[in-house]
């Protein structure tokens, strides 16, 4: 099939999230450069939202001309990554109306279009596609993180992000050229139907390839040992753009990881199962042990979150290693992936608003939290008890499932090591909450009103981490039974 | 003919001055610098495949002409960042810029 | 393909290397062994019998040089896509025409927010 006769409508969303993207980065640059301009924001908010829907719509199966695939897998993720970039610029609003130095639109429609590249990306079956859209949600994303610039820490940050993430990326597409050469094609459909044969004429090529693609997105989705650019760049960014990082394009880098491993690696009568599988687990065991270890000794709430995310992004790859039935383990990744874009989200809403309001992103900015505003602390306490594990939360729940999937899997093992690692978990957890609760407030502290979005975003996360950790049949039922 | 292989280990030395380029420079434009060299690497690399690979055909150039143009966005995006930070710092030295550890 | 062919193919690297490193060294060596040294003060000025060059050698440019150069380096590279798209043509139609108007019409946007930014301007 060509490119001109075929059914361009399935990409709908995507034309209509990147026709919106322009014209809210116009009307910015047309109503002037500087000054506050909230109504963006509410447009993008509703950009988003809309575009959520026409996913919604569009869910059909289908692909064009080999470039674009739209399947459950594909709508599911976009849906998950559209809400969590429309709860991303709810927060950034309070951020940037306490910021007035910054280019407000500009902030806007990049992160649109960071959305946009990633909604490719999540739909890609071709390489050609899969790096267009990696690198429109990586650049913007370096815009981003240096967003505040004249800051040290933000522009330092954001230098780190440049060098490393350009690193990742030549090295993605070293492994994706060998694949092309002994393939003659960059669509990961066609690739998968050659790979098998591919590993017994050249296993070396093949495992390198995997090696190389795996270390670039390893370092998209921060885990060890390519996590070490996440808390510098956490730390620098502005708090709003640390929750983007951390939850839009880790999502969409495990959405990218599960497409390329699952079609192109496993597809095949799994000639490759053993190997991948054990050097996912590898990985993810040290994911795990490091990312909770180093966040033990943080002072800062930025670099604890961004260790917290790389535990967590330990713990997501342990149903990759543990592949018992390929559709199972997505299931078990959706509903672990949107428990932790409402946790982590809520939790970066409070943090937002604390520490624009101390002016300091260190523990101390936390104490007495519970005195100044009763609702945030107790919110902001369900968060991290949920990112902990604790049960009545969703966190538990998705913990619980990935546990579960593990144990099925015949890597007990495994599941022992995330449950370890999740007990130290609550200890730098706590450690926060202590703060919020045990300490007075610092003198010149006074209560703390939060705006209109903070509010709304925090009650949406809460009730969402809630409600799934109560009933979580509602959504494991549907999950369970689509066949991704 | 010259074969494949000579286009790919030349590609693999330029690949790993890039990355040697990149780990041990202390100078930010040379590492932006070396970056670039990483993906040429990868460009050679894909025009060697697509003219002259087992199974040439033109998806590699194609291929080759996004990375170029992805990269120029990328680095010109890499140097305004860098600029930032020399206004911020006066130096871009490596080195120097230790605000962010642990 | 075996092994054997694959490490006898480094004859040529190693040719290429010597070659490229005895070439520019045996001409250099035989240039100083048969031209005359006969060096006198107008001799050694940077250009001889042209104007005396003045100020500092390293002067810090002016920063509207960097933006310009960073635009340039972007729009530049964009007709990468442009001259296949142009060369293309006659095959593509009116979808490829169309395809190619809005690329160009995206990459017009860009120009008029750095327009509207003032970057183009010289002061």
């Amino acid at each position: 099939m060509s490119a001109y006769n075929a059914n361009w409508s399935l990409m709908t969303p995507e034309i209509v999230l990147g026709i919106l993207a322009l014209v809210i980065f116009t009307i910015d640059f047309m109503t002037g450069v500087k000054g506050k301009k909230p109504f963006l924001g509410r447009m993008s908010i509703i950009a988003l939202l809309v575009t959520a829907v026409l996913v919604y719509i569009n869910r059909g199966a289908g692909t064009i001309a080999d470039i674009f695939i739209v399947d459950h897998f594909s709508t599911m993720f976009k849906i998950i990554l559209l809400v969590g970039v429309a709860i991303v610029i709810a927060i950034s609003m309070h951020y940037l109306d306490k910021n007035d130095d910054v280019y407000q639109g500009e902030f806007y429609s990049l992160m649109l279009f960071a959305a946009l590249g990633a909604m490719l990306m999540v739909s890609s079956a071709d390489l050609i596609t899969l790096y267009i859209g990696l690198e429109l949600l990586s650049i913007s994303s370096y815009c981003l993180a240096g967003f505040k610039k004249h800051n040290r820490k933000s522009t330092e940050g954001a230098i780190k992000y440049v060098v490393l993430g350009g690193t990742a990326s030549a090295f993605i597409l070293y492994g994706m050229s060998f694949l092309y050469g002994l393939t003659g094609t960059t669509s990961i459909i066609d690739i998968s139907q050659v790979i098998s044969s591919l590993y017994v004429d050249y296993p070396f090529i093949v495992v390198m390839s995997i090696l190389f693609m795996l270390a670039g997105f390893g370092f998209k989705i921060s885990i060890v040992p390519f996590h070490m650019w996440a808390p510098d760049v956490y730390e620098g960014s502005p708090t709003p753009v640390t929750a983007f990082l951390s939850v839009v394009s880790k999502i969409a880098g495990f959405a990218i990881v599960l497409r390329v491993f699952f079609t192109t690696f496993l597809g095949s009568e799994g000639v490759l199962y053993d190997e991948w599988t054990w050097i996912i687990a590898i990985i993810a065991t040290v994911t795990m042990i490091v990312g909770n270890l180093i966040a033990l000794t943080q002072k800062n709430i930025k670099r604890l979150m961004a260790y917290s995310g790389v535990a967590q992004a330990g713990y997501l790859l342990v149903p990759i290693a543990a592949i018992f039935i390929p559709s199972y383990s997505i299931g078990v990744i959706i509903f672990y992936s949107i428990v932790y874009v409402f946790m982590t989200l809520g939790a970066f809403a409070i943090i937002t608003l604390v520490t624009e309001d101390s002016g300091r992103d260190d523990f101390s900015s936390f104490s007495g939290l519970y005195k100044r505003s009763p609702y945030m602390a107790i919110a902001m306490s369900v968060f991290l008890l949920g990112l902990a594990g604790l049960p009545l939360t969703a966190g538990f729940v998705g913990k619980a499932w990935i546990f579960i999937s593990a144990a099925q899997a015949g890597m007990l093992w495994l599941a022992g090591v995330m449950f370890v690692t999740s007990v130290i978990s609550f200890y730098y957890y706590f450690g926060v909450i202590k703060q919020m609760f045990m300490n007075e407030p610092n003198p010149n502290d006074v209560e703390l009103k939060a705006p209109l979005s903070i509010s709304v975003v925090v009650t949406i996360a809460l009730a969402v981490t809630i409600i799934l950790g109560v009933l979580p049949g509602l959504m494991i039922d549907w999950i369970a039974y689509i066949q991704w | 003919m010259v074969p494949i292989t000579l286009y790919l280990s030349l590609a693999a030395i330029l690949f790993c001055v890039g990355l040697y380029g990149v780990l041990t420079r202390r100078h930010l434009v040379i590492v932006l610098a070396s970056v670039e060299l990483m993906l040429n690497a990868v460009n050679i690399n894909l025009v060697a495949f697509s003219s002259i690979g087992p199974y040439a055909d033109i998806t590699g150039q194609v291929f080759t002409l996004f990375i170029i143009s992805v990269a120029a966005a990328e680095v010109a995006v890499g140097l305004a960042i860098l600029i930032a930070l020399y206004r911020n710092r006066e130096s871009i030295d490596v080195i120097k810029h230790d605000l962010l550890r642990w | 393909m075996g092994l054997g062919v694959y490490f006898d193919n480094y004859i040529f690297v190693l040719l290429f290397m010597f070659l490229g490193v005895a070439l520019p060294v045996g001409a250099l060596t035989f240039g100083r062994l048969v031209r005359p040294n006969n060096p006198y003060p107008t001799k050694l000025t940077t250009y001889e019998s042209g104007i005396e060059p003045t100020g500092d050698a390293q002067v810090r440019y002016h920063v509207a040089y960097y933006i310009v150069a960073l635009e340039f380096v972007i729009f530049d590279v964009e007709t990468v896509f442009l001259y296949p798209w142009a060369v293309a043509l006659g095959e593509l139609g009116w979808v490829g025409l169309n395809a190619g108007l809005i690329f160009i019409a995206i990459l017009g946007l860009g120009l008029a927010y750095s327009w509207k930014k003032k970057v183009l301007e010289w002061n």
